[in-house]
């Protein structure tokens, strides 16, 4: 719906200071002048060391979803540490122009994979995040907004209110829609994003749960607990079947303890760090009491974020070991797969497809897994593998970025969209929802989408892959 | 205007060079061997000829870095011939190396030979020089090294500057080794034919060193390894289908001879033009100026380089028809043989660059002392001073 | 400080508001955070805000820049990627940044005549990604050659690891468009790359920038080679490695690239890419020889003989083209890579003679022990192309020594009749160490050949020519090229 609209690539980014000071002139700023930390405030600042690390080289640029899209140095990686480092010399305040250039950073991590040297982008980002949101006041609408996420998203049953609502709406949404929402203001742009992100959901798969435990298919590997998920569970639920059966095929005991909520990525990664600490806590004391040997997750965000309890929870004397001891234990569905292919238990049956497989970004450049999905995918008769241009250069999904930095997202969106017709594939498969959303977005209708473990899931059970 | 003969000096060290541009007033053409004495602009009366012939031989040649300097004037077969005990050579092959064309004759006029395809020309293998300008000024630029960045690379100013702008005392070249074996594949066709069969030569792995048509068939030359050379050659034949065949040792060498005689040839009342176009364009424009010219003679064409050498009628109008057709092709020419005191047009309508280059030489050679006329009209003569000198 | 977004000065005001008139709002940044973020390239020692950053978005716009900053008499500098390691792309003060990231579309591969027009922005590695599925490469790929730009490359004539059999980029453009300091565009070169007239193309190719810009370019693209054959192999010394150069060149084999790393370097990159170099080893010679498989195969079992003749420990043959890869992204990333194991790096970038490298390693091993230094070398070996990696601690206080070690290197190569420079450039970093490589005259006649591009002198200045305020009143005396004292060249 924004076809209409000029490329911002060409332009360069729209001033969108939705970060800046919004209502009333700012007050003296203290931070600026004073503290070992510069602007930073004292709770964990991005580390000196790890801003040291950077030499400046810009190997990190090519693969920069939004460097790529405007070429600028602060909407890059290296010019990103670079305000960093400012900052924290105090040279610079937070409000402004560094939140502003760090909201649109995606938290792709393409960067890390690039990085000759090694620097942790990460942890940098990771660090600068909540220090914005303890420091910089939003505007209030940028507040409400980013409020509402998090009222909604991570609530398993608020989303299926939504997605009721979603459903009744989808069904009636008048043709004339996206010429109204075409129509609506450019603040009232992101809500037209998070309208256009809701995918088509059956009422059905919405309420349905995910079987609290499932009993290995013949003689027993192990026992699997499995991370449900919020936006998961409501919106691809089809995809958490599909990996309890294929897990349960392999000779796993499947858990899925019904208690379990969010798991706090998607504040993580937006930098609220209480509350996504809190729902670490949580949901690390659910997966003790299910007594598992291995935590299986089928969300590439989440799985990242809760490889890294361990660091969030560091500080935190009555949690730090128990985080530890659960991150050791946090697999990607896909590495659980993988580690099986040498003595699989399940038959494949053909599945004739040249099939496109899409590294989303929390996967691929967070966990570094990229081989894994492959070779599972591999495993699968008939299946030709091809592979995307521009492979490390983000969708646009990038948590809630889509939503946050919708014209930013749009462009990446369609750029992928562009490279994966290119590759005249007849599936695109991908192992994150959100990535599935935003690819939706822009290909709707044009080849199936899938979860790799529901085509593998089709495969074994020797059906039509959905929607092919 | 006057008719008095000019004075010719000789320097024969670079002392020498830089005191008789000093000493001598006015205009100076430097002249090599003569080889391309009508080539270019008309030159405009001087009253001093500077030859480099005296400035001959090797200053200094490091084998083990493949490099050599090398004085200006140096014949360039006479130097391939030296290089050649050491199993070197410098990869550049003009045809005028034939009639004891100097080295430095050869870089300001910026010839190659069919070789230019692997190697590019001249200027691609020069890494520094010793230039002396107007004002007495010797200047060098680039160095001993095959791998050196520091500075303008002034030398390629003065390739293809037709003695302009400044005069050449010595060159610095990065050479190759000389190939253990040469072979050549010929195929019979007409021009028409020519660019699809190098097409497929150069579609073919086997790197020809240079693809060259002349006299209705396609010459390709593959030089390497004794095992390699052969084996490659013969995989070119195969390539290039039933009518084509490796040549005897002998007949080989005729061939580029051949070619070579047709590139410096002088037909009666006929001028030579060289031009570059797109290769896929050099066709086409062959054609045209069959039509324009009533028939173009002595050509040599380079269907993989876009380069022809052609002969046709020493008109004015047709020559600048020539050049235009060319410039319409987005290609450039320069005028070369030509009947004695034939006035022809030397190059084609003025680029946009002619105003820098202009800019670059009011800079270098204010007073226009060297080459005046090269390069008109691009660099016209100065108004005051025409026929004041002669 | 607030709102960062109008730090725009008396001198600015004026000079903004001309560039808001040829270029939309958000390609003209003012604000100070914005500024701040270009005021280094790849060199962050030398840093300098610039009044205004503008983004082009293409030839057109450009000019119209350039013409924006020669009516009111500002200097500009052109920057591409920033990655440059001599300070080229350092802004000016009170001048203007002209970024060329937005021109960043490859405009034709056009397969039959084997070339490619792209716009200045295009990333190296583009363009071979580009031509790759025609058969089709770009043969210059300096090491940074994933976020380098085509445009940046012809401002440093930049070379690369293949350079040695394939040249640098003045030997692959074709044709350039240009914009000259009075915002005229120019077309330089023509299809052939030969041109009518002198060769103003192989002059502007290498100038650093204080010519001109150029928007376009034409670059040659050859065909993939049929084969390629690529040895790693280590040596007990560094010597050994040397004479194995030695011998390839003899044997009048021209690898497409020879490349040799000490165990400083090794240690660095494998830690960086795990590339499976032996990092015990105390030297290792990256080797590939490319071309139609019958001069490959024959090269190649030379070569092994030559490596084993002199005592190689160990030749490894990576035969899949992801291993063959992988050896490379070790070899490209050891600059970046030293990172890793030392808090503070100078790379230096020098030139000699190929067959003196025993020597000036032998000397830069010395001079590293007198300054406590750690240098660990990677290099072009083939081509006598030296990077030393001066190895140190901005928290311990060596920076000053290190830098003084770093600039008695390249010293050094010029003084074993080598360049100053092999690749990176003069820039803002040696533009003082000039006069050791030309006298006063080279300099001039260089200077005035700039003057006729560009008489104001207003295309970065301050770079490569050594200036009074850069390098003192007294620039550092000339002092005569070992093969003048040797009387094998004169200078009067």
């Amino acid at each position: 719906m924004t076809d209409t609209q000029p490329p911002t690539h060409e332009t360069g980014p729209s001033p969108d200071y939705t970060s800046e000071r919004g209502e009333k002139a700012a007050p003296e700023r203290a931070d600026v002048l004073s503290g070992d930390f510069g602007s930073f405030d004292d709770h964990h600042p991005p580390a000196q060391e790890l801003l040291d690390d950077c030499v400046h080289c810009g190997f990190c640029l090519p693969t920069c979803p939004t460097y790529a899209l405007w070429g600028e140095e602060m909407d890059s990686p290296r010019g990103r540490i670079y305000l960093m480092e400012m900052a924290e010399k105090g040279e610079i305040p937070l409000e402004g122009a560094f939140t502003t250039h760090i909201d649109r950073c995606l938290g792709c991590m393409a960067c890390v994979t690039a990085c000759p040297s090694g620097v942790q982008y990460d942890r940098l980002l990771e660090a600068t995040r909540p220090q914005i949101e303890r420091n910089v006041p939003r505007s209030r609408a940028d507040r409400l907004f980013r409020e509402a996420i998090f009222t909604l998203f991570p609530y398993r049953r608020r989303l299926r209110a939504a997605s009721l609502g979603g459903a009744l709406y989808q069904k009636l949404r008048p043709a004339t829609m996206d010429r109204l929402l075409a129509k609506l203001p450019r603040r009232l742009e992101r809500l037209v994003a998070m309208e256009s992100l809701l995918p088509p959901v059956s009422v059905r798969d919405a309420f349905a749960r995910t079987p609290i435990f499932t009993p290995a298919v013949g003689t027993r590997r192990g026992r699997v607990g499995m991370l449900t998920g919020c936006v998961q569970d409501v919106f691809f639920h089809q995809v958490n079947l599909a990996t309890v059966r294929v897990l349960a095929a392999e000779g796993h005991d499947v858990v899925a303890p019904a208690e379990q909520a969010c798991c706090g990525a998607l504040g993580l990664h937006a930098g609220r760090e209480e509350e996504s600490a809190e729902r670490a806590r949580a949901l690390i004391a659910v997966f003790e009491r299910a007594e598992v040997d291995v935590i299986a997750v089928n969300v590439a965000g989440c799985g990242s974020s809760m490889k890294e309890y361990g660091e969030l929870l560091a500080d935190d004397p009555v949690w730090a070991d128990r985080a530890a001891a659960f991150s050791a234990k946090v697999r990607d569905v896909s590495e659980v797969l993988a580690d099986a292919l040498a003595d699989s238990r399940a038959p494949r049956h053909r599945v004739d497809a040249t099939v496109v497989y899409h590294d989303a970004c929390h996967l691929g450049h967070a966990q570094k897994i990229r081989t894994q999905p492959r070779d599972v995918l591999r495993s699968i008769p008939g299946v030709t593998l091809t592979e995307l241009p521009e492979a490390e250069i983000c969708c646009g999904s990038a948590g809630i970025y889509n939503m946050l930095q919708p014209e930013a997202a749009g462009d990446l969106g369609r750029r992928k969209a562009d490279n994966i017709r290119g590759t005249g594939a007849d599936l695109l498969v991908t192992a994150n929802p959100g990535c599935l959303l935003q690819i939706r977005k822009y290909l709707e209708g044009e080849l199936p989408m899938l979860h790799p473990v529901q085509l593998l899931d089709a495969s074994i059970r020797g059906v039509r892959p959905p929607g092919m | 205007m006057t008719t008095s003969d000019p004075t010719t000096v000789t320097p024969s060290s670079l002392e020498e060079l830089r005191d008789a541009v000093l000493d001598r007033p006015g205009p100076i053409r430097v002249a090599g061997a003569g080889t391309a004495h009508d080539w270019a602009g008309t030159p405009a009366p001087a009253g001093t000829v500077l030859s480099t012939t005296g400035l001959s031989g090797i200053v200094t040649h490091n084998p083990g870095d493949m490099t050599a300097e090398v004085w200006a004037g140096t014949p360039f077969a006479q130097l391939q011939a030296r290089l050649g005990e050491h199993h070197q050579r410098i990869a550049a092959d003009p045809a005028r190396e034939a009639d004891g064309a100097t080295l430095g004759g050869l870089f300001a006029t910026a010839d190659s030979g069919p070789r230019s395809l692997q190697y590019g020309s001249l200027r691609d293998v020069v890494i520094g020089a010793t230039i002396v300008l107007a004002d007495g000024t010797v200047a060098r630029s680039g160095g001993h090294v095959i791998k050196n960045v520091a500075g303008y690379d002034l030398t390629k100013l003065l390739h293809g500057a037709h003695g302009t702008l400044g005069v050449l005392a010595a060159l610095v070249l990065r050479l190759h080794p000389t190939p253990q074996v040469t072979a050549t594949v010929a195929v019979p066709c007409d021009r028409a034919a020519m660019t699809d069969l190098a097409r497929r030569v150069a579609d073919s792995p086997v790197e020809a060193a240079a693809v060259a048509w002349h006299d209705g068939r396609l010459l390709a030359l593959v030089e390497g390894s004794e095992r390699g050379a052969e084996a490659r050659a013969r995989r070119l034949v195969e390539t290039l289908g039933d009518e084509a065949g490796l040549l005897a040792p002998d007949d080989a060498t005729a061939a580029w001879e051949a070619h070579d005689a047709a590139v410096r040839a002088r037909p009666d009342d006929r001028a030579v033009l060289r031009f570059g176009v797109i290769p896929g364009s050099l066709s086409g424009v062959l054609d045209g100026l069959d039509t324009d010219t009533g028939g173009l003679t002595e050509v040599t064409a380079s269907p993989r380089t876009g380069i022809a050498t052609v002969a046709l009628p020493a008109d004015a109008d047709v020559v600048a028809a020539a050049h235009r057709r060319v410039a319409d092709a987005h290609g450039t020419s320069t005028l070369r043989q030509r009947p004695p005191g034939a006035d022809l047009p030397a190059f084609g309508p003025a680029p946009a660059s002619a105003a820098l280059l202009r800019q670059v030489a009011a800079s270098v050679d204010p007073d226009q002392r060297f080459g005046r006329g090269r390069l008109a009209p691009w660099l016209p003569l100065p108004s005051t001073t025409v026929g004041a000198t002669a | 400080m607030a709102t960062p977004t109008t730090a725009t000065g008396p001198t600015t005001g004026p000079l903004a508001a001309d560039f808001a008139a040829v270029l939309p709002d958000t390609c003209v940044i003012t604000d100070e955070v914005g500024l701040r973020s270009y005021e280094c390239d790849g060199l962050t020692g030398f840093r300098q805000v610039p009044a205004v950053v503008v983004l082009p978005r293409d030839a057109e716009e450009v000019a119209a820049c350039v013409r924006v900053c020669a009516r009111h008499g500002v200097p500009f500098v052109a920057r591409g990627a920033g990655t440059g390691l001599s300070g080229g792309a350092l802004p000016v003060a009170d001048g203007v940044v002209i970024s060329l990231q937005k021109l960043r579309r490859i405009l034709e591969i056009d397969v039959e005549n084997r070339r490619a027009v792209l716009e200045p922005g295009v990333f190296n590695l583009d363009i071979t990604r580009a031509a790759s599925p025609h058969g089709l490469y770009y043969a210059p790929d300096p090491s940074s050659q994933q976020v380098c730009t085509i445009g940046g490359n012809v401002a440093e004539n930049s070379g690369g690891a293949h350079c040695l059999k394939y040249g640098f980029t003045t030997n692959h453009v074709l044709e350039m468009e240009v914009v000259l300091a009075d915002g005229s565009l120019v077309t330089l070169g023509g299809p052939t790359g030969d041109q009518a007239g002198p060769d103003l193309r192989g002059l502007f190719i290498g100038s650093e920038g204080t010519l001109g810009i150029c928007t376009k370019v034409t670059v040659r693209l050859l065909q993939t080679p049929e084969s390629v054959r690529t040895l790693l192999a280590d040596f007990p010394s560094i010597e050994a490695a040397g004479d194995v150069v030695g011998d390839i060149v003899e044997a009048a084999i021209i690898p497409a690239a020879v490349e040799m790393m000490d165990s400083l370097a090794m240690e660095a990159a494998e830690a960086a890419t795990g590339a499976g170099l032996t990092v015990d080893a105390p030297a290792a010679l990256i080797v590939e020889l490319d071309g139609p498989a019958d001069e490959v195969d024959a090269e190649f079992e030379h070569l092994t003989a030559i490596c084993e003749r002199h005592g190689a420990t160990r030749l490894h043959v990576p035969t899949e083209a992801e291993e063959r890869a992988r050896v490379w992204k070790g070899r490209k990333a050891a600059f970046a890579a030293v990172g890793r194991i030392s808090p503070d790096y100078i790379v230096q970038d020098g030139v000699v003679p190929r067959t003196r490298l025993a020597e000036v390693l032998t000397r830069i091993a010395e001079m590293g022990r007198d300054a406590g230094l750690r240098v660990a070398n990677v290099f072009h070996a083939g081509d006598g192309n030296l990077h030393p990696l001066v190895l140190y601690s901005e928290a311990a206080g060596e920076h000053d020594a290190a830098e003084e070690l770093s600039t008695q290197i390249a010293e050094l190569c010029v003084e074993l009749g080598g360049s100053l420079s092999g690749e990176h450039g003069i820039g803002t970093d040696k533009a003082c160490s000039m006069p050791r490589m030309f006298s006063p005259d080279d300099l001039d006649v260089m200077h005035r050949v700039r003057l006729g591009f560009d008489p104001d002198s207003r295309c970065n200045p301050g770079k490569l020519f050594p200036t009074p305020r850069l390098c003192g009143e007294r620039p550092g005396p000339y002092r005569p090229h070992p093969l003048e004292e040797a009387g094998v060249i004169e200078r009067l």
